[in-house]
């Protein structure tokens, strides 16, 4: 199959929020707006390498206090005990839970982690104006794009406990300063995902006629 | 600008340029160079639409009215509801997550279902909604921020670690949001296209 043209170089923009395709304005001049959303028109998202790069910089200096801060607070009969995401996989693990360690594992650990590394891998073969695994690349992008809220999960989860584990007698648990970071890293990582624009990916082959 | 190109479509991830095609049952059209699913058939008409959105909007509000799981220890007794493990934590440094999770998981599907039941209300009766420019490009915006499944796996896994401490028990309100999950998922699939479209014949 042959490549198909891009609307960048026949002169074509389409509108990011609705799709509307339109012929670009010859004069450059301030960006239009679409005639069917009147969202402003533009080739590229601006500033996408760098907002992005600011984003994934934020995300991981936040993950820093995440990781080393207790997210959670329970107190039992025996005394209280302030817990840190890694050490709530690990006690998972202990009790024989292997499968919801993993899980959180999976959600809070892991998948920020392969965030971090995808988008500066992305960031930096735009940069370089790599022409390598364009394809590979842009569905690493969408792998990116689905799994960004899942690490909300153990949010969600330090939340439902500190609303459902508050017995005076044999039980509470309560956020910890942890869980803001967390909360911070994952938002981070979403708007740094969000400020990505995929399409520089292609922007750098030869035949594109610049 | 001319909108000459109606029969264009470009690969938001590649800025391929395709010519749109008709597809039948089951056919989904991906991008050739990027393979990106650019279009999905869907045969949902109007009213099937609005009938899926009205379904999301009823269990919603039972998804928030009733636990999501119910502890009893000795005679005392908690629940928990999306709405009230985002308020217990809204005060303090832990406004911040909080105002996250009621953002992400009540008010944004909230405002997701508001918007699609007003739009789709309106197209039923052959009519442009009044304000519907804005309420799609909210409805594009909100999307990616609105995570109610996250909400659905969250509370399973706080049964499971609950329960080795104390009796859970999960509440109408676990089956609800696990229904919302599903009926927003479907409504998700129906492209931007087809709503920008909508009702294009009659104005």
């Amino acid at each position: 199959m042959t490549t198909p043209v891009r609307a960048i170089t026949v002169g074509l923009v389409a509108c990011r929020t609705c799709g509307l395709v339109m012929q670009r304005m010859p004069v450059p001049g301030p960006p239009a707006s679409c005639p069917r959303c009147t969202t402003l028109l533009r080739e590229r998202l601006p500033r996408s390498a760098e907002n992005t790069f600011a984003w994934l910089i934020a995300g991981v200096i936040l993950y820093i206090p995440a990781n080393l801060l207790p997210v959670m607070y329970v107190s039992g009969v025996g005394g209280g005990e302030e817990s840190t995401i890694l050490g709530g996989v690990l006690s998972f693990w202990r009790d024989g839970s292997w499968d919801i360690a993993v899980l959180i594992f999976t959600a809070s650990v892991a998948v920020p982690a392969t965030k971090f590394l995808a988008l500066a891998l992305l960031l930096w073969t735009v940069h370089r104006g790599s022409r390598l695994a364009r394809r590979q690349r842009t569905a690493l992008y969408r792998l990116v794009e689905i799994i960004g809220y899942w690490s909300m999960l153990d949010v969600v989860v330090v939340a439902l406990t500190a609303a459902l584990l508050k017995f005076k007698a044999l039980g509470t648990a309560e956020p910890r300063l942890g869980i803001v970071f967390f909360c911070g890293v994952v938002v981070a990582t979403m708007i740094a995902a969000l400020s990505f624009d995929p399409r520089l990916i292609w922007d750098t082959g030869a035949g594109d006629g610049h | 600008m001319s909108s000459c190109a109606s029969e264009l479509f470009v690969c938001p991830h590649c800025d391929a340029v395709h010519r749109a095609v008709v597809l039948g049952r089951h056919e989904v059209a991906a991008c050739v160079s990027c393979g990106r699913v650019v279009a999905r058939h869907h045969s949902l008409s109007v009213d099937q639409l609005l009938a899926l959105t009205v379904a999301a909007a009823l269990v919603f509000l039972i998804a928030n009215s009733y636990p999501l799981m119910i502890i009893e220890v000795g005679g005392m007794h908690t629940e928990a509801t999306v709405w009230g493990a985002a308020l217990l934590m809204l005060h303090g440094w832990a406004a911040w997550p909080a105002a996250v999770l009621a953002l992400s998981m009540f008010i944004l599907p909230l405002l997701q279902i508001a918007l699609l039941l007003w739009v789709l209300a309106f197209a039923r009766f052959g009519r442009r909604a009044p304000g519907f420019r804005g309420l799609l490009v909210a409805l594009h915006r909100s999307r990616p921020w609105s995570m109610s499944e996250v909400f659905l796996l969250g509370a399973l896994v706080a049964i499971v670690k609950l329960s080795s401490w104390v009796q859970v028990t999960p509440g109408i309100g676990i089956w609800a949001l696990a229904s919302l999950t599903i009926l927003l998922t479907v409504l998700s699939l129906v492209e931007p296209r087809f709503w920008w479209t909508l009702l294009q014949s009659h104005t």
